[in-house]
């Protein structure tokens, strides 16, 4: 299995501690309030907006599926 | 990528550890902390420790969130995961933490129907696509989670959903620090405050550091660059007389945090008496539980767990590690009965692990390296 923040990748791990992801807004859901975001390998999943004020083209920072910054 | 490449250039870092080294007191030993796993794992990934000088030492803290689960929370998930019908879902390195009785890969193998995850909203998907089971979401992490799980009960209570609860063993950072520094096998000079952490709780709650310990604390972002300019800016202070916390990773962090992150935390959690932390023991009001408001949401409302306190195996020496009293090649395990396929300890599962980032990128044994 392969996706952002694979645990089998050691290099990385977003979903199990304090690590986050760079990624950049593809598209917003405006009334889910969910983004399409992709990764800079171009992963692209599902990512909670509510915490940040992004538009399409901006990056965040995404951690177990929310963008905190 | 923006704002990762330009804090990975080879010819500065060199730069700066030459900085470094013009920076400290020959003959002087400086102890400083990393608290966060995500800090150990590049430290060792790209091989900082040996920028340093031989008299400035890199002491691993308690903020892996998956090291810090005790094995009694790890089997009150597996009984949850053995409740008929339910799905239990959790985070993939979670899955490997071993219990009193095996980890929860091995109660999926023995039958129980554990699924990995990669976020909570995720769980929240499971749990609507499968209307007639239950799904529980095994949450875990400092501060940067819990806004994603506190998020995601907003979402199920707000659509109505009733097959979802969450299993909360969120825990917070100030506590653990504190009871580290009111450790008497501790001797710090610093520390490299948690990045992601202070992203959403901000650089602020950190000032009891400075405050009541006289300790300075940088928060740092988690790319090579950061962490030699977080050691550099902490060396800075102790050099020049200064106890502050300064925020080295300003592209991130926001000195007050992330105020809505903060206010959906207040609204779905609420600090717990006590919480068990491995190696640490039960620390006052470190760990999180539901609000009244989200009762409904809490797995262990639902269900009774076990909640018995398990000793960590005797040969295990994670509290050890996770206090940074000893390195983890120093434990008697390391790398022979315990390693990342097979582990005993908490340390070696996670990769942000001390023990796992010691084993994965070869630091086996300082003392032979040296000589």
């Amino acid at each position: 299995m392969t996706g952002p923040g694979d645990c089998a990748d050691l290099n990385h791990c977003i979903t199990c501690g304090d690590e986050a992801v760079p990624m950049r807004v593809l598209a917003i859901d405006e009334t889910r309030g969910l983004g399409l975001c992709e990764d800079p390998d171009g992963a692209r999943c599902t990512v909670e907006l509510a915490l940040v004020d992004a538009r399409p083209g901006d990056d965040v920072l995404v951690h177990a599926g929310t963008a905190i910054a | 990528m923006r704002f990762v490449d330009e804090f990975r250039d080879a010819e500065l870092g060199r730069a700066l550890a030459g900085e470094i080294l013009a920076s400290v007191e020959p003959g002087r030993h400086y102890k400083i902390m990393e608290v966060c796993g995500g800090h150990t794992h590049s430290i060792y990934k790209y091989g900082l420790d040996d920028l340093l000088p031989a008299n400035v030492e890199l002491v691993h803290g308690p903020g892996c969130p998956v090291c810090v689960i005790p094995m009694g929370r790890v089997d009150d998930g597996i009984a949850l995961a053995r409740q008929p019908g339910v799905i239990f879902t959790c985070f993939g390195d979670m899955m490997r933490i071993p219990g009193s009785d095996g980890s929860l890969l091995d109660a999926k193998a023995r039958g129980a129907d554990v699924r990995m995850v990669y976020s909570p909203l995720d769980a929240l998907r499971i749990a609507k696509g499968n209307p007639d089971r239950e799904v529980v979401f095994y949450a875990i992490g400092f501060e940067t989670t819990a806004p994603s799980t506190a998020l995601t009960l907003k979402r199920a209570k707000a659509e109505g959903l009733t097959n979802f609860s969450v299993m909360c063993n969120h825990v917070t950072i100030v506590p653990p620090l504190r009871a580290l520094l009111e450790s008497p096998d501790l001797r710090l000079d610093g520390f490299v405050g948690p990045g992601h952490v202070s992203t959403v709780v901000g650089a602020r709650p950190f000032e009891f550091v400075c405050a009541d310990y006289g300790k300075p604390l940088v928060v740092s972002g988690f790319e090579p660059l950061d962490i030699l300019q977080g050691v550099h800016m902490i060396l800075r202070q102790l050099a020049e007389g200064r106890c502050e916390v300064e925020n080295q990773y300003t592209r991130v962090v926001p000195y007050e945090g992330n105020r809505r992150a903060l206010e959906v935390m207040a609204e779905v959690f609420e600090l717990r008496p006590h919480f068990e932390w491995r190696g640490l023991g039960f620390i006052s009001h470190s760990g999180l539980k539901l609000s009244g408001a989200y009762a409904d949401l809490d797995a262990e409302e639902r269900w009774p767990v076990p909640g018995v306190r398990v000793a960590d195996p005797k040969a295990c020496q994670c509290g050890e590690v996770l206090k940074g009293v000893i390195k983890p090649f120093e434990c008697k395990v390391f790398g022979t009965a315990c390693t990342p396929e097979r582990p005993i300890g908490t340390c070696m599962v996670s990769s942000e692990g001390a023990c796992a980032a010691y084993y994965n990128f070869g630091r086996f044994a300082r003392e032979r390296e040296v000589v």
